[in-house]
């Protein structure tokens, strides 16, 4: 039977609600013991401009540590999502992630000859969003050089292959560098995670991942004619290569920031569209939102879990497979579909 | 008032492969011409051409009199409605969706689907007799259906001219008829329509003129009577004129065929083996 | 060989330290004992007399640091990149040699046809051995014909090292040497070990990378030279044994460390000044040390016998009015001697000065 939840208002305010809830949660727990007074305390002076009174570790812990490393769990959640939703639309393919086009393989690379070079932290998330831009980049190019029937097949062909001839320069790197300082922080880079995000680092990227979701909000009928062969979408009026350029641009440079951010975490971008499809139908502009809040919740459930469950930390790329994909499983096991 | 479509001297093809040359065709308003031709006579190219999707070799087009270069996307695209062959969808769109598809070139670049949008939506599906397919997965509807649903989405753009890629290929005798009284009626209402098929007899009910195009050449064109006549028909496609006549009326062509009066045919037989 | 350790200590698994099946191969020649108090693991291949081995090979950045202090003029290549600035602070023999290969089984970036045709007498490797690294050294010795020593062991076993395998490299006094330093430097620490009860001594976050969000658990060979200067690691905390590990900044916080050491600058110039880390206990009392990496690190990277000065030195930051540590001789002494003794080299009182200095 068709997505049951398409038009339901409550579904949607069930969402949101469920978010917050998560949200909240995610606040209160953590390896700092904060008393839940306490936590109610160190809000409301922030929200009110009082001093709380409390031991400057407990403010730091809430606002400085936890406070940037939840919305970044939400921010790339959302974003790496919206992304994947986007592009299992433009490629007519369910199975497609936003790392189709190497923007993954690019950042990776970036950052790995950052810290094989070493360079400071910043300058490794600098290299690794430019990776990330520029193997998209290649790929586009390559692919319009190649005058063929089917765009979209150029356009995945190419970024295999250069997805691939990257992954070999990381592996390459890895050889090269130090096993004593440099090869732990590639391959934890490598594994993703939010355990390192400072304030700073989310106030940067932050404004890049929101940034490429406008042009996404703003064309959300359109998509739906990607879908289509090309022709038949030009002849209900759209410029179909400048369409798929937009929105290539505006998922890669979401994408970008958030791995140059959070390391590369998979799974968000390929499942969770699947998901959200399952629940409202293709349709994008239903799609995207609902992608949004499941991404969200996914990635900050995901994190909580990451830096709460072990005695050690572990690594998000890790996490989200394993959470996600015997969820994935049960899922599609009961709808019996899988578009 | 300018034709929909004025062909002169058009050349067309792919950019190696020239595929036809000095075509020249009108098609005026309130006019349904039917376009007859073998696999390989560069049907598809044509409509490609016509429709803007494969620039011209050669020669002019003008659609609703303005050459093909002077037209933006969009604006075509609430002139001209194109309505391919019926494709299995990939991802599950209710035909509301599909339809809405249609009034794209009408809504803003960063709006989505008005009230307004959804009835006409509606009175298009209501208009090919397929309403209660409103909410109804595109992938989950026959092939016959998923056929009217894409007529309806070119009938949303609400345009002048109406370009059908083989209309009934995949219809049912039912549905067939009803697109053929659907054409009639918009034609009724002064659309032109452009369309290819298979079918000569579909081509006889509803073209008011036919054209043949093999080789990428246009061969004649003329009034149905004429041009779906047996000798032409079977100069076309490399048949015997006897064979035509005998697939469009359907009296058996094969020596030795029984007549009626003859002994108990073959299906009676056939049916009396069937009762339990 | 080291960075097979490092992979399989990043998947958690517990740091195997000394419960090995001791594999040899012995054949007629071979010189060297294999008792169960042994540092050597394993020897394959016919094992040429100590006094005409004039080349060696060292399978990794431990095995470097031992034949170089032992032997420089035997070392054939540096199987690692040591910068230009370590190198100032190397003996001559090995100042200039180049960056070579290493062998680490699959990760080996050495091919065993550049082994042969550089011709070593021998090829030592130390560090953590378990049967997949011994077999593949087998695998070597198989191919080249070139025999192979595995030496392991930790901090502890130092004087045992440097006295094996100074004897087995013809350099047998120079082993007892070393070894007679090392054992000193040990004994001072576990008479501060002894006199300093485990509640009493201070919790230490040792933090690795730029980031500083990096650290080695209870039984990583890297937080060997902290524990043995009576340090207390707050990652052991957790109960979990294993190798290096991420940690979050809220994890620090939970945890409190009274010290935070470090081998990296930017981290230590940074955490003294950065909002984030200030409400920690060791910031607030600046005891942030930074520990020198000339030539080698003090602390750790590589894990060998570079490491004997970090422990003076570590015993000098954290127990600096403790009667033990003020009666041996000072730290600027110690480590004059250290660089003499092991590395050949005479630091200026400048230069070491410099290196003494803490993260302002």
């Amino acid at each position: 039977m068709s997505a049951p939840l398409r038009n339901d208002a409550v579904f949607w305010l069930a969402s949101c609600c469920a978010l917050v809830v998560l949200l909240l949660f995610a606040f209160a727990v953590g390896k700092f013991p904060i008393a839940p007074g306490d936590l109610l305390r160190a809000l409301f002076s922030r929200l009110s401009g009082t001093i709380s009174g409390l031991p400057e570790a407990v403010d730091t812990v809430v606002w400085n540590i936890r406070l940037p490393r939840i919305m970044a769990g939400l921010v790339v959640g959302a974003v790496l999502a919206a992304a994947g939703a986007a592009y299992q639309g433009m490629f007519r393919n369910p199975l497609v992630s936003p790392d189709i086009l190497g923007v993954s393989a690019g950042a990776g690379l970036g950052a790995t000859l950052g810290i094989y070079l070493g360079l400071s932290l910043v300058f490794v998330q600098i290299a690794a969003f430019i990776g990330g831009l520029a193997a998209v980049a290649c790929v586009y190019y390559v692919a319009s050089l190649v005058q063929r029937h089917d765009p979209v097949l150029v356009l995945v062909l190419a970024g295999v292959a250069l997805g691939t001839l990257l992954g070999a320069g990381i592996s390459l790197i890895k050889i090269l560098s130090d096993p004593y300082t440099q090869l732990p922080t590639i391959t934890f880079w490598l594994l993703g995670g939010l355990n390192a995000v400072t304030p700073d680092d989310l106030a940067v990227t932050a404004p890049l991942m929101l940034a490429g979701l406008v042009p996404m909000f703003l064309l959300r009928w359109r998509v739906n004619l990607l879908g289509l062969a090309d022709d038949e979408a030009a002849t209900l009026g759209i410029a179909v290569d400048r369409l798929r350029l937009i929105l290539v641009t505006a998922a890669t440079l979401s994408t970008a920031a958030a791995v140059s951010l959070a390391g590369i975490v998979g799974w968000v971008g390929l499942v969770i569209p699947h998901v959200a499809r399952l629940l409202v139908g293709p349709d994008f502009r239903r799609l995207l939102p609902a992608s949004l809040l499941l991404g969200a919740g996914f990635l900050v459930t995901t994190d909580t879990l990451a830096r709460t469950v072990a005695a050690i930390e572990l690594p998000l790329g890790i996490l989200t497979a394993v959470v996600g994909a015997p969820f994935f499983l049960w899922l599609l096991a009961r709808s019996g579909r899988l578009s | 008032m300018s034709a929909a479509i004025e062909a002169s001297g058009l050349a067309f093809g792919y950019r190696r492969r020239p595929v036809g040359t000095d075509f020249s065709l009108v098609i005026e308003a309130g006019e349904v011409l039917c376009l007859l031709g073998p696999n390989g006579s560069g049907k598809t190219t044509l409509f490609k051409t016509l429709l803007g999707l494969l620039p011209p070799q050669g020669g002019t087009v003008r659609i609703l009199g303005r050459a093909l270069a002077n037209w933006t996307r969009t604006a075509f695209a609430r002139h001209v409605g194109y309505v391919p062959q019926a494709h299995a969808g990939l991802f599950p769109f209710r035909v509301e969706d599909v339809v809405l598809m249609g009034r794209t070139a009408r809504i803003g670049r960063f709006d989505v689907p008005s009230r307004h949008d959804h009835q006409v939506a509606a009175e298009c599906l209501a208009m090919l007799g397929i309403a209660h397919l409103l909410k109804r997965d595109y992938t989950e509807i026959s092939g016959g259906e998923r056929q009217l649903a894409l007529i309806a989405r070119a009938l949303a753009q609400e345009p002048k001219l109406l370009v059908m890629d083989e209309p009934t290929a995949s219809l049912d005798f039912g549905n067939q008829i009803r697109v053929l009284e659907q054409i009639d009626a918009l034609r009724d209402q002064g659309m032109a329509v452009l369309m290819s098929t298979h079918q000569p007899e579909h081509a006889r009910r509803v073209a008011d003129r036919i054209a043949l195009l093999d080789g990428g050449r246009l061969l004649a064109v003329g009034l149905p009577q004429d041009m779906a006549a047996a000798p032409r028909l079977a100069a076309l496609y490399g048949v015997t004129a006897s064979a035509v006549r005998a697939c469009l009326t359907g009296v058996a062509a094969r020596p030795g065929a029984r007549t009626s009066s003859s002994a108990p045919a073959g299906p009676e037989r056939i049916e009396r083996s069937h009762a339990p | 060989m080291k960075r097979r350790a490092v992979l399989r200590a990043l998947s958690g698994a517990p740091f195997l330290r000394g419960a090995l099946p001791f594999l040899t191969a012995f054949s007629a020649g071979a010189s060297v004992e294999a008792s169960a108090a042994s540092t050597i693991a394993a020897a394959f291949g016919h094992l040429p007399a100590p006094e005409s081995i004039r080349r060696v090979f060292a399978g990794g950045p431990p095995a470097s640091t031992l034949i170089a202090v032992l032997a420089p003029e035997k070392l054939m290549g540096w199987p690692w990149n040591v910068s230009a600035e370590a190198r100032a602070w190397l003996p001559p023999a090995v100042r200039d040699l180049p960056q070579v290969g290493r062998l680490a089984g699959r990760g080996s970036t050495m091919s065993s046809e550049i082994l042969l045709q550089l011709r070593p007498d021998l090829i030592l490797d130390v560090g953590t051995v378990d049967a997949t690294y011994i077999s593949s050294m087998r695998r070597v010795t198989e191919q080249t014909g070139l025999p192979c020593v595995l030496m392991h062991g930790g901090l502890a076993d130092y004087p045992a090292q440097l006295r094996e395998a100074g004897r087995m490299l013809g350099v047998a006094a120079r082993g007892e040497q070393l070894a007679v330093w090392a054992e000193t430097t040990l004994a001072l620490a576990a008479r501060v070990r002894a006199a300093v009860p485990p509640g009493s001594r201070p919790r230490i976050y040792y933090a690795r990378g730029a980031a500083g969000l990096e650290t080695g658990l209870d039984g990583s060979i890297n937080m060997e030279t902290i524990e043995c200067a009576g340090g207390r690691n707050v990652a052991a905390e957790t109960g979990q044994r294993g190798g290096i590990v991420k940690v979050s900044l809220e994890q620090v916080f939970a945890w409190n460390p009274a010290v935070i050491l470090t081998q990296d600058a930017e981290f230590a110039r940074r955490v003294l000044v950065d909002p984030l880390w200030r409400p920690l206990e060791a910031v607030r009392t600046r005891r942030v040390y930074l520990a020198p990496t000339r030539p080698f690190g003090w602390l750790d990277v590589p894990p060998s016998v570079n490491r004997l000065i970090g422990v003076r030195w570590l015993l000098a930051r954290l127990y600096p009015e403790h009667p033990l540590v003020a009666a041996a001789p000072d730290l600027h002494t110690s480590a004059t001697a250290f660089h003499r003794l092991f590395y050949g080299v005479e630091p200026g009182a400048d230069a070491l000065d410099a290196l003494l200095e803490g993260p302002t």
